[in-house]
């Protein structure tokens, strides 16, 4: 019992509470100096940039559920009604997830850039398209990072939904066949009914890791055009190190824990409640 | 189970706590170490063979000294890591603009002392001295200056017709009457951008930074050409900001129109390891670039070293002319001794960068010369860090007799540095960079053509003034 309470202890939440304590002092060679009650907050709060990144994170998290969440159950249930050359695809699904992130984000950036000789205007160009400039648009920068991210992260998750699939009881298929259920009533009644645990899973760990978006905006766009993809962990990292002032940066981090508990809360108590109906 | 991991568990222990002992053990042979941030990284084999004869010969002369390599590449995002946990070589590179931010955080220490016992301190550049300077103390040895000024693709110039070549393949950069030919003025860049992009079916006029404060560095260049005063003014001991100067209005309008009209560069997150790769494979003509930096294109993306001009920052508005002013000193590590100081000072000697003109220096700087020239490395012409008369003539001297690239596409920039140069705004520089970039960002990421400059430099004023200046004025 001792060894994984000083694990625990030194690892996870001495860095909390010593992260909840810098909120609240002035630092100086990530030392606590002064008491300054919530002036870290104050100054995260009056921000313009702590508002953009707080709206973007939220929207990060949308298209994230549209894009990212969905679309990798949709090649789930592709994928387990393919056949042949199934392993083949499970590997190319796969694939981008074994890249390093960083590298995986500065090449779409290249492939995206708004000049006219990128690859993907060179495409559009074949088609007598004007040069678009996708990462300079301030409401279409997060939805394409979020591709992205979701070209990257897919092949994972999509794996889950596989081996999840692949429990379903066929015997259900085939009560539900003799029944006459069709393609999509088999889809509604039995299989989506049958990984809902798996889908709850993997969509609140969704929702978590987007709300910890932080390199693919760094790397991308740097957090514009004006602030347009700026996440709020990419502001706490920008606060901590870029502008060197710790103690917003850990107020930051105070305040998107914040978020994302009561959001898991919420989560989770909706959750019992719908159960327990 | 529980014995084999209670052994486990020793066997780490023990592991870790050999480690630690090796890692804190220091030499026990009384020497005072010096370790050296700027030493080159291995993969620079002759420059790290150039390094090691340099140690040998100071360790020979000064065998109380050991000298260190720790290959450390100065960024904002990391010294404040090592900074921390005093893990800072004793000596290391940094820019003119972060000695604020260093001191504050007491990564770095004073040698005023050191300096005036070398004698050292009346031959340091004036203005490079001033940038150092904090409360009476100097933190810091210059190595170079830069100036910003205009980076120019001679080939695609010609090629757009804008100018002719000679017999001998050098191109003509002025005209019959000796008037010059490479814009000087933002009216003749937006002119030849056009040409470019009509001569061109996938190139640019220029890049416009617009990234990691980037952006706001450059435009504050192009503001005060463009009549723009101080951007940080004090009366009365209260600190208030200019951002909304009607000449960074109209330099925010030019960059708006450059934008609007597809003549510079399409992109909103440009920083400034993007203009080498842009200018070596000709997709921009046009850079605003810091003198340091002209290499950069030629070592990393094999452009042509007699391809290119680099000529002094054009005028807005006819009468002002500016070059934004900085550079790269040496500073120390906060937690250095008094001995380990004189030292390192002593060990710049040994490798040229000190304004003595004996014969270690003279040998030192000769021998960079030949390292240089043996990896077919671009040999330019540098701002110097010492105004001594004596160092001056030698360096000089020696530069030019081992510079290898057309000094004559440069001699503009490098006649008129001193008499254009205008140091950086006092206060939180790089935060004020960072506003900047905003407004830049905006303007470029617009493609209606609505955005308003005069707004959105007045928002980065407020928010600056609001964020940063206000704590200067408690």
């Amino acid at each position: 019992m001792l060894p994984p309470l000083v694990l625990f202890a030194f690892f996870i939440w001495a860095p909390l509470i010593q992260n909840l304590a810098y909120s609240f002092f002035s630092i100086k060679r990530f030392e606590c100096q002064d008491f300054i009650w919530f002036e870290n907050y104050a100054y995260v709060f009056s921000d313009p940039a702590f508002k953009s990144a707080l709206i973007n994170t939220f929207v990060y998290a949308f298209w994230s559920i549209v894009i990212g969440f969905l679309l990798p159950l949709f090649l789930g249930l592709v994928l387990s009604e393919v056949i042949h050359f199934r392993p083949g695809f499970r590997c190319m699904l796969y694939l981008p997830s074994i890249i390093s992130g960083v590298a995986v984000m500065l090449m779409w950036t290249q492939i995206l850039d708004g000049s006219s000789g990128s690859l993907l205007n060179g495409l559009l160009g074949l088609f007598g398209v004007e040069p678009v400039q996708v990462l300079m648009d301030k409401n279409l920068v997060i939805p394409v990072i979020v591709l992205v991210m979701t070209w990257r992260g897919a092949g994972a998750t999509v794996l889950i939904y596989l081996s999840a699939l692949q429990t379903v009881d066929n015997s259900l298929y085939e009560v539900a066949r003799l029944d006459g259920a069709n393609l999509l009533q088999r889809l509604f009644h039995v299989t989506l009914p049958a990984i809902k645990p798996t889908i709850k899973l993997l969509f609140i760990l969704q929702i978590i890791s987007v709300f910890q978006v932080f390199y693919e905006p760094m790397v991308m766009t740097a957090g514009g055009p004006d602030n347009a993809s700026i996440s709020l962990m990419y502001l706490c990292y920008k606060y901590t190190f870029l502008d060197n002032n710790p103690g917003a940066g850990a107020a930051c981090g105070v305040i998107l824990a914040v978020i994302i508990v009561t959001l898991s809360v919420i989560y989770f108590k909706l959750s019992k409640r719908e159960e327990s109906v | 189970m529980k014995k084999i991991l209670a052994i486990i568990l020793s066997v780490i222990t023990l592991a870790s706590a050999l480690c630690l002992l090796v890692a804190c053990g220091g030499s026990n042979d009384g020497k005072i170490e010096i370790s050296i941030g700027f030493w080159p990284e291995n993969s620079q084999t002759s420059d790290v063979q150039m390094y090691n004869e340099w140690k040998e010969k100071f360790e020979a002369d000064y065998p109380q000294y050991r000298i260190v390599a720790s290959p450390y590449t100065y960024s904002p995002e990391t010294v404040s890591a090592k900074g921390n946990v005093g893990k800072l070589p004793t000596i290391f590179q940094t820019y003119f603009t972060e000695p604020d931010m260093l001191i504050g955080n007491e990564y770095i220490r004073p040698i005023t002392k050191q300096l005036n016992a070398l004698g050292w301190l009346d031959k340091m550049d004036d203005n490079m001295r001033e940038q150092l300077t904090r409360n009476g103390e100097i933190y810091g040895v210059p190595r170079d200056g830069y100036g910003m000024g205009l980076f120019i693709n001679l080939e695609m110039m010609y090629d757009i017709g804008a100018i002719g070549q000679n017999d001998d393949g050098t191109y003509q950069l002025y005209d019959e009457d000796g008037k010059p030919l490479y814009p000087t003025t933002f009216d003749e860049i937006e002119n030849l951008s056009r040409l470019v992009c009509e001569f061109y079916e996938e190139a640019y006029g220029i890049i416009i930074l617009s990234a990691t404060k980037q952006g706001g560095w450059q435009l504050c260049n192009i503001g005060w050409n463009f009549g723009a005063g101080d951007l940080q003014t004090q009366q009365s001991g209260t600190w208030s900001s200019n951002l909304a100067d009607p000449g960074m209005v109209r330099a925010l309008e030019w960059v708006q129109k450059m934008s609007q009209e597809g003549l510079c560069y399409p992109s909103a997150s440009l920083t400034y390891n993007d203009w080498p790769a842009k200018i070596g494979s000709k997709q921009v003509m046009m850079a605003f670039v810091g003198n340091d930096a002209l290499s950069q294109p030629i070592t990393s993306y094999g452009f042509n070293k007699d391809n290119f001009a680099f000529v002094p920052m054009p005028t807005g508005d006819g009468t002002s002319r500016y070059a934004l002013f900085g550079g790269t000193p040496y500073v120390f590590a906060e937690n250095a001794t008094d001995e380990q100081v004189e030292g390192a000072l002593l060990f710049l000697k040994y490798i040229g960068r000190s304004p003595e003109t004996d014969e270690i220096s003279v040998s030192a700087l000769k021998k960079g010369f030949e390292v240089a020239e043996s990896k077919d490395m671009p040999i330019l012409p540098t701002i110097k860090a010492w105004k001594d008369s004596e160092y001056l003539t030698l360096a000089n001297n020696l530069e030019n007799e081992h510079i290898n690239v057309n000094y004559a596409y440069m001699k503009d920039f490098f006649d008129t540095i001193y008499d254009y140069r205008r140091k950086e705004e006092p206060n939180y520089c790089q935060d004020m960079y960072g506003l900047l970039d905003n407004a830049i960002q905006n303007v470029l990421s617009d493609k209606s053509g609505t955005a308003n400059p005069t707004a959105l430099l007045q928002t980065a004023n407020l928010n600056f003034q609001n964020q940063f200046l206000k704590r200067l004025n408690k």
